[in-house]
């Protein structure tokens, strides 16, 4: 009994030993395979750095006083990048793509403001896609009512009365970013294991394996570790970077920690099942990258998987990474993402975890080397 | 002349295996196509999401003004809104289903037609600045409808005149299926022109290639020709299959300037897929190389949102990246059947292709000799 448990230790530890030494023999496609998610987290970054905001010139014909307060209140409104420019440096800044739109304050705005007349403000949107140009048609209309709220409070009485649930707003970066420590676990898991085990089969030396005495669970749990501990570089190197470079902070460490390294599982043994099954790296390395990104954000990686379609809430609630983005995100802001809870998602993860550690071990039991 | 002809017909011979290699691994097809039909799959189906958050709206007041103001939130399309009694609306928001919260108060109509201060209530899940700026948006443009609603009577005097610079407004869903074109000419071109290349090491047929008498020149340009049939072939298809959804209908001539656009990324791509194919010589790292590297080269072209509002220094990096100009040679094609600005994409994209063409020979020379 004693000499079996040590005959299986043994196996799995030498299945591990070897799998992280191929792993860290594959220099350029490790690097490669654990900086992918930080490439990401800086792509992400680079897409909402200026994303909601959108860069207008300001041409002020009229530098009266009100037309200054109808200036700040198009700054004040969630929605512009302004810079005040001449009419021909505007119409430049337009057409080369550098701006979307131009605002004209007419020369009369004051004295017509004054004398309650009607006033036009000229604006020139380039209307490349709606969602964008509809932000802008949006903002104007925003501006001239908080202008008229702060001018003329007591014309403009309807106002909106904000009461936030969090004390504090979070910004786009900060949000995004921890959802990003779960593609890095997914890629880093997958990559690892599903090339492991497809590179046996590629090798031939599956054969080998499967020939010899040693128990297939032994095996496949010893791939699975090898795959496990280089997973972690790449989810050490992604929490040190959200920490030193984003400045995010958990609140539960223990949470992320535990949540982190339950979700690498998850994901190990999915790669390890694509490996079995393709027995290819092409394929593996294909679906790995091909699938993890848009996956990553359907998956409510920028926000309540509720607050989508529910077409996207349908797809996304099937696979394990928005139970595991839901995790991260109580894990590092004290959010609740869904109404299941912490206990509850985890439990999910949980089910996928062993779901996908069975399926890749009778994937194994039932190859035979004839393949 | 019968130089000429030899040339041609090593040329067609390895551009042929190329392609039977290539069609004989439908693998190849899944590596190209997953991630651009990921990101389609997400454009279509979060495109009535985008710019409209999940609201419930309590309407306290069921005098004149109250009820217009419920009807003006209805009608502003900038949520989608759930008409709910306070306990309901309560219930959605701890289920995390709305955003927020809207009560327009029991005494607003009173309130307004008094001309005192009206409050619109807006209680707000601010997890994340998106959501919250939109709702923070929305709620006074909804206002803003209410005092327009009132017509000359409104105390709102300034209005909006707008001007549109181009003739039509594009949905994003038609918007993203441009960049989606480019990011499969890129990913097919580098991916099969690398595999193809790497191949070669891997499974020691190189050898072979270097030992029989053919010119060197001929084998590399046979494989820059069969990658970038394979890949230009894949974008023309993905273009006629957007013509017949009604996604992407470019109009008479400017089928060929849309065409010529595929064509280049298609041979720039293919070049820089046998550089690095030659270079690497090794199908793994080439494969996670080429499938992030293009994405990166996708994400900073504006094929995630639009160039126009990223910032000044982000749009200067842009300008040095090839696919920006095509990305933009297809838009103002397909989309506005204009050819603004097309000589300077053409150039940018041509010259592009040239020096990745290099790229890849000089790889492959170098490979060869080593």
């Amino acid at each position: 009994m004693l000499h079996n448990a040590a005959s299986t230790l043994r196996v799995i530890w030498a299945c591990m030993k070897k799998d992280v030494k191929t792993s860290f023999r594959e220099r350029t496609f490790t690097i490669v395979g654990t900086l992918v998610p930080i490439n990401i987290l800086f792509l992400m970054i680079l897409f909402v750095i200026g994303g909601g905001y959108a860069p207008t010139a300001v041409v002020m014909n009229d530098r009266g006083p009100y037309a200054q307060q109808f200036y700040q209140a198009m700054s004040g409104a969630h929605s512009f990048r302004l810079q005040q420019t001449s009419a021909q440096e505007a119409e430049a800044l337009l057409r080369s793509g550098h701006i979307v739109a131009v605002v004209t304050v007419p020369t009369d705005f004051d004295a017509r403001i004054r004398q309650n007349q009607p006033v036009e403000v000229g604006v020139q949107i380039n209307n490349l896609n709606t969602d964008f140009t509809n932000d802008i048609r949006r903002a104007i209309p925003l501006s001239i009512t908080s202008f008229y709220a702060k001018a003329f409070p007591h014309l403009v009485t309807v106002v909106p009365h904000e009461q936030d649930a969090y004390a504090q707003d979070t910004d786009y970066v900060p949000y995004l970013s921890v959802s990003i420590l779960v593609l890095g676990i997914m890629l880093g898991g997958v990559l690892q294991s599903g090339l492991g085990t497809a590179r046996e089969w590629e090798s031939a030396t599956m054969k080998e394996l499967l020939l010899s005495p040693a128990s297939r669970w032994s095996m496949i749990v010893g791939k699975m570790l090898g795959a496990f501990t280089v997973g972690m570089v790449s989810l050490i190197i992604v929490i040190a970077a959200l920490i030193l470079l984003i400045g995010v902070w958990p609140v539960h460490w223990g949470e992320v920690i535990g949540f982190g390294l339950l979700t690498l599982v998850i994901f190990v043994a999915w790669g390890t099942l694509l490996g079995t099954l393709f027995k290819n790296r092409t394929p593996v390395l294909a679906l790995s990258f091909g699938t993890s990104i848009p996956l990553f954000i359907l998956s409510g990686a920028f926000g309540p998987l509720s607050f989508t379609t529910p077409a996207i809430q349908f797809i996304a609630q099937l696979f394990p990474v928005a139970y595991a983005i839901a995790l991260q995100q109580h894990a590092f802001h004290n959010f609740n993402l869904n109404t299941y809870g912490v206990g509850g998602n985890a439990l999910v993860l949980v089910g996928y975890a062993l779901a996908l550690i069975i399926l890749a071990a009778v994937a194994l039991r039932r190859s035979t080397v004839a393949h | 002349m019968a130089q000429l002809i030899n040339f041609l017909h090593i040329v067609w011979i390895v551009l042929k295996k190329d392609v039977r290699v290539w069609l004989r691994q439908p693998v190849n097809l899944a590596v190209i196509f997953i991630p651009a039909l990921g990101f389609l799959l997400i454009s279509a189906l979060g495109t009535e999401a985008v710019g409209r958050s999940p609201v419930a709206l309590v309407t306290l007041d069921q005098g004149s003004k109250g009820i217009q103001m419920q009807h003006i939130f209805h009608d502003a399309d900038v949520f989608r809104i759930t008409d709910a009694t306070q306990e309901q609306a309560r219930s959605l928001y701890n289920e995390i289903r709305v955003v927020a919260i809207i009560t327009i108060p029991a005494d607003f109509t009173q309130r307004v037609e008094a001309h005192q201060q009206s409050p619109i209530d807006v209680e707000v899940n601010n997890l994340n600045l998106d959501f919250t700026n939109d709702i923070r948006r929305a709620v006074p443009d909804a206002i803003t409808q209410f005092y327009q609603a009132q017509g000359s009577s409104s105390p709102v005097k300034v209005t909006m005149q707008e001007q549109n610079l181009r003739s039509r407004d594009i949905e994003l869903f038609e918007y993203s299926v441009l960049p989606t074109i480019v990011l499969l000419l890129t990913i097919g071109g580098v991916i099969n022109g690398g595999v193809a290349t790497s191949r070669e090491w891997e499974s020691r047929t190189i050898k072979e290639l270097l030992l029989s008498p053919t010119p060197r020149s001929a084998l590399i340009t046979g494989k820059v020709l069969a990658n970038f049939l394979i890949t230009f072939a894949l974008g023309v298809a993905v273009l006629l299959v957007g013509a017949l959804l009604g996604w992407t209908q470019p109009q008479g001539i400017y089928w060929l300037s849309a065409g010529l656009s595929i064509a280049l990324v298609a041979l720039m791509s293919s070049g820089l897929g046998v550089a690095l194919g030659a270079a690497l010589q090794r199908m793994q790292p080439v494969i996670a190389i080429a499938n992030s590297g293009s994405v990166y080269l996708f994400f900073l072209a504006g094929g995630i949102g639009v160039l126009a509002f990223a910032p000044d220094w982000l749009q200067n990096i842009a300008t040095f990246i090839p696919l920006t100009y095509g990305r933009h040679a297809l838009e103002i094609a397909v989309f506005y059947s204009s050819s603004d600005l097309l000589g300077r994409d053409l150039l940018v994209l041509t010259a592009s292709a040239l020096v990745a063409v290099a790229l890849g020979t000089l790889a492959m020379r170098r490979g060869i000799a080593s």
